[in-house]
């Protein structure tokens, strides 16, 4: 997995690309994570665009990433999940926890 | 149409393997005829049936092995993971999709099983490791699993 990070008025937009899986993606996931948080900045959009793939335990990342943020008073929102990603998010109706927008204008404006 | 086959994959208990085995089961889905979508829901199945076995079967023990064993006919493509493990009921597993279990983080692996294979059983869990049976049908749906292999 692959990460790019900007800050858009005061998000953080996590730009993942590959894959998150138990094998490869979910500790760098859960790494940089946890060093925006320890750094008080927990507002953070997480682009899934380019990620190709992910199983139950990027999944499972997800969501842990999600209770981190809301433990420190901050959110996680997901921008533009595609193909299998956006099918599992929603098979596993994580949907209705991590609010997902396709347009990141509306997603940062939604903070 | 390819003939009726068997192959068999042993690995340690590493998530590493987790890859390994999902790329097989990749290259035994095209191998029998199984379209692009299928291919991908197949192997989404083995995987999280191989992470199941590693992890929760034997403990991620190295010292202890998952055996994928794929068999294939004309009518279906059966996939057998087998642990030394319990075992487990998989209409026992708690819904991941029920509002007091979405903030669990593990627990899908069953759920994605189900989704995209067409049956899944569990067998074993008497003390001489458990298997994990999917199924998915090329044209008969009444295909059952070889019990016992």
């Amino acid at each position: 997995m692959l990460a790019r990070l900007r800050t858009v008025g005061g998000v953080e937009v996590l730009e993942l690309s590959g894959k998150i899986t138990i094998a490869d993606g979910e500790g760098d996931l859960h790494r940089l994570v946890q060093g925006l948080l320890e750094a008080g900045r927990t507002h953070i959009l997480i682009s899934l665009e380019r990620v190709g793939f992910m199983d139950s335990g990027g999944l499972g990342e997800l969501i842990a990433c999600y209770k981190r943020a809301t433990e420190r008073g901050g959110i996680i929102k997901l921008l533009r999940p595609t193909g299998k990603v956006a099918d599992l998010l929603s098979l596993s109706k994580m949907t209705e926890l991590l609010e997902v927008f396709q347009d990141e204008g509306e997603a940062i404006a939604s903070f | 149409m390819t003939p009726a086959g068997k192959i068999t994959v042993s690995v340690a208990s590493r998530v590493a393997h987790v890859d390994l085995i999902h790329a097989i089961s990749d290259q035994v889905a095209a191998l029998v005829g199984f379209d692009g979508d299928e291919v991908l829901n197949l192997g989404l199945a083995v995987r999280e049936a191989a992470i199941n076995a590693i992890k929760h079967g034997n403990g991620m023990d190295p010292r202890k092995k998952v055996q994928v064993v794929f068999e294939f006919d004309e009518r279906a493509l059966t996939i057998a993971v087998r642990d030394r493990g319990r075992g487990f009921d998989p209409d026992a597993v708690a819904d991941p999709t029920l509002p007091e279990n979405l903030l669990q983080t593990s627990g899908r692996g069953i759920l994605l099983m189900k989704a995209f294979v067409d049956r899944i059983e569990v067998h074993g869990g008497n003390g001489k490791g458990a298997e994990v049976c999917l199924y998915k049908v090329r044209r008969d749906p009444s295909l059952r699993c070889h019990e016992g292999n």
